[in-house]
């Protein structure tokens, strides 16, 4: 028996929508007692209302100098994707986690910055990082993401679930998941990220007889 | 007190240096190259109305990567100056083309740019959009864009004329081709 990963296809999902509400409506028939189902953390997020557009925001001073020293792929390289995370983990937080980072590159050893910022920094998708019409705004990460993850379990009856955050980029991160199941090993599963782009609207993906391909291992 | 004037002189130096790091690095800064778009010609007619299309050139001229969050077509054509037609116009990138006149926020890598396909739709209101377009006028179109980089956001505008007889030229060159 083989792992099968089964993107499964939504409308747009908004802050209107409840996740665990809308994998029962699209993906309850397909989903077994054996399978574990993932969703798209930057959907979770949408739906918990947690995105805020850049003209809600107004940088200080202090997001318009760090933002400088994010290189310009990141998505606190500007002001209001600095600002934005500045509102979740503190302003003096993020400056003393960049004084460190820029001291910390000094001598060589890179990623200090996102140690010391909080999750919510390295979790923020700026402008663009979503699908219309959320492209136009500025997501966090998810709330409680193992919350949620126990939440679909518990309804869907499936053997366990994972909120992840997958791109093209062969980058793959499992934020949260259910008692039991392993981020790192999930990870390793989704890493073609069968979610697809944003375009093609399939949030949701239901790892088919992951319990039963563990235990064949283990035997 | 030396250690006080060390002290004010170190961070002297230390906002200066950052402010030149800030200076030298810059911002984003979108144009839209108008004066290089190509002229309106005609995608689609029917007895009522007539499409045009024409692309429209624009780049990051500035020292940064930037966003376009958004950006769409203001056209001014005031019924006190032609009234016999209606006119809807929209934008899209060329490589994403779409018709909803939604503009997809798009990363503008700096020293790079892209295309958009400018769309008029004229619909007589009389019904007879050849007859409609005879007395046609030059008028103006703004493409509005709201850009984001390292500053605050903006938004600012390029103008470009559509003239009468680019327009009445490629209608009737459809003419002769039928």
């Amino acid at each position: 028996m083989e792992l099968e990963l089964i993107p499964v296809k939504t409308r747009i999902l908004t802050p209107k929508d409840d996740i665990v509400d809308t994998i029962e409506k699209y993906a309850k028939d397909m989903i077994g007692p054996d399978d574990v189902v993932s969703v798209a953390e930057s959907v979770v997020a949408i739906t918990q209302g947690r995105l805020v557009t850049p003209e809600e925001l107004k940088p200080g001073f202090l997001a318009k100098l760090l933002c400088r020293f994010v290189p310009q792929k990141g998505s606190l390289s500007s002001a209001y994707g600095m600002q934005s995370a500045m509102a979740v983990e503190g302003e003096w937080r993020m400056t003393f986690a960049m004084l460190m980072g820029l001291l910390a590159k000094f001598v060589g050893r890179n990623g200090v910055f996102y140690e010391l910022a909080g999750e919510q920094a390295a979790l923020i998708d700026d402008v663009t990082g979503t699908m219309p019409p959320f492209d136009k705004c500025i997501v966090y990460g998810p709330h409680k993401p193992n919350d949620v993850a126990e939440a679909i379990k518990q309804r869907l009856g499936c053997y366990g679930a994972a909120v992840a955050d997958v791109n093209d980029l062969k980058r793959a991160a499992v934020l949260g998941v259910s008692k039991g199941m392993q981020p790192e090993k999930l990870a390793r599963i989704l890493i073609d990220n069968p979610f697809g782009n944003a375009s093609q609207r399939t949030p949701i993906v239901i790892i088919k007889n992951y319990a039963k391909v563990a235990a064949q291992a283990t035997a | 007190m030396d250690w006080l004037v060390y002290l004010i002189v170190l961070i002297i130096v230390i906002a200066v240096a950052i402010w030149l790091y800030v200076a030298r690095q810059g911002d984003v800064e979108v144009e839209f190259l108008v004066e290089q778009r190509t002229e309106f010609t005609l995608t689609n007619i029917n007895a009522n109305t007539a499409v045009f299309n024409c692309k429209v050139p624009f780049v990051n001229k500035g020292n940064q990567d930037g966003t376009i969050m958004d950006c769409y077509t203001r056209h001014l054509l005031p019924q006190e100056q032609f009234d016999a037609v209606e006119l809807s116009s929209w934008l899209a990138t060329e490589a994403r083309p779409r018709t909803d006149g939604y503009f997809e926020a798009l990363i503008v890598p700096l020293n790079t740019g892209e295309t958009v396909d400018v769309t008029m739709k004229f619909t007589a209101k009389n019904g007879d959009i050849r007859a409609a377009m005879a007395d046609m006028v030059d008028y103006t179109v703004d493409i509005v864009y709201q850009v984001v980089g390292r500053g605050e956001l903006y938004i600012t505008k390029n103008r470009m004329t559509v003239t009468a007889d680019e327009l009445i030229k490629s209608l009737n060159s459809s003419t002769a081709k039928a």
